[in-house]
């Protein structure tokens, strides 16, 4: 027993373990709620609720009405939990803390500078958005979700996403690949 | 009301398995397409491996019905995992 918590305060599991873990959620969230896990759409979801609010006339199309219409939905309530769920696995390994820009890859390639790490993160957070909203859904609500039944949408999704990666990786890091 | 509760409790535990694969940190997922750290795709991969086998066996014993699949449009989901890639590679999330 003692092991096992002790294990769990690790900050970092197994990959294999963790990825057993989030299947078992995928198969309960098909189990007890019938939805399918995801991120991406809640942020469309709340973005609609938004912008429903500020400016109706822009938001009032096809894509907010029908596909994605905007509103607290399961998916929200979801990421309100990822949030607290991530949140307790720092504390259980004694690793929450406020961070702007710790990470010594990042600061080694593009510089300790925070507002590089966080002008990158809005406007990558963007592209990252819209790719999945094109491709009906993002990591986990397309690649796990839609993978898991099998669906052909998730590994062109895969392909697409490792494909543009490396690519970028490539060209980030340039000799420092 | 009981579903919003299984959503916050499933939420919770995607982003603990998320936390504790290292999926948080910058570096894990630039990794992956750096060919430096294969976590990301041992995760990924696991996690479909085993909703994949409790999935198929609990619709096969008549327990569950599947959700609406996500839809196929070939070349949205391809071109859409393009952007998303840039994305990914650069922001590291």
């Amino acid at each position: 027993m003692s092991q096992i918590i002790q294990y769990i305060r690790r900050e970092e599991w197994s990959p294999y373990v963790a990825g057993a873990l989030l299947g078992v959620v995928g198969v309960l969230a098909v189990a007890l709620s019938g939805s399918l896990l995801g991120a991406s759409g809640a942020f469309e979801n709340l973005a609609g609720l938004v912008g429903k609010a500020l400016a109706p006339r822009l938001f009032d199309n096809l894509y907010f009405n029908f596909i994605m219409p905007p509103g607290i939905t399961w998916g929200v309530v979801l990421l309100v939990g990822i949030f607290f769920g991530g949140m307790l696995g720092a504390w259980t390994s004694s690793t929450l803390k406020l961070r702007w820009n710790d990470d010594p890859l990042w600061q080694k390639v593009i510089g300790p500078e925070k507002w590089k790490r966080w002008t990158l993160a809005f406007g990558g957070a963007i592209v990252l958005e819209y790719g999945a909203g094109i491709a009906g859904g993002c990591t986990s609500g397309l690649a796990i979700s839609g993978g898991m039944l099998l669906a052909p949408a998730a590994y062109l999704f895969i392909a697409g996403m490792f494909i543009s990666g490396i690519v970028t990786a490539l060209i980030v890091y340039r000799g420092r690949y | 009301m009981t579903n919003y509760v299984f959503a916050l409790v499933l939420g919770a535990f995607f982003g603990l398995s998320l936390n504790k694969a290292g999926l948080t940190k910058y570096h894990k997922i630039v990794g992956v397409f750096r060919f430096t750290d294969l976590a990301v795709l041992k995760f990924m991969l696991t996690a479909l491996v085993v909703s994949m086998a409790g999935l198929y066996a609990l619709r096969g014993l008549g327990v569950i019905q599947f959700p609406n699949v996500p839809a196929t449009y070939i070349v949205g989901n391809l071109v859409g995992g393009l952007i998303f890639g840039v994305g990914m590679a650069l922001t590291g999330y």
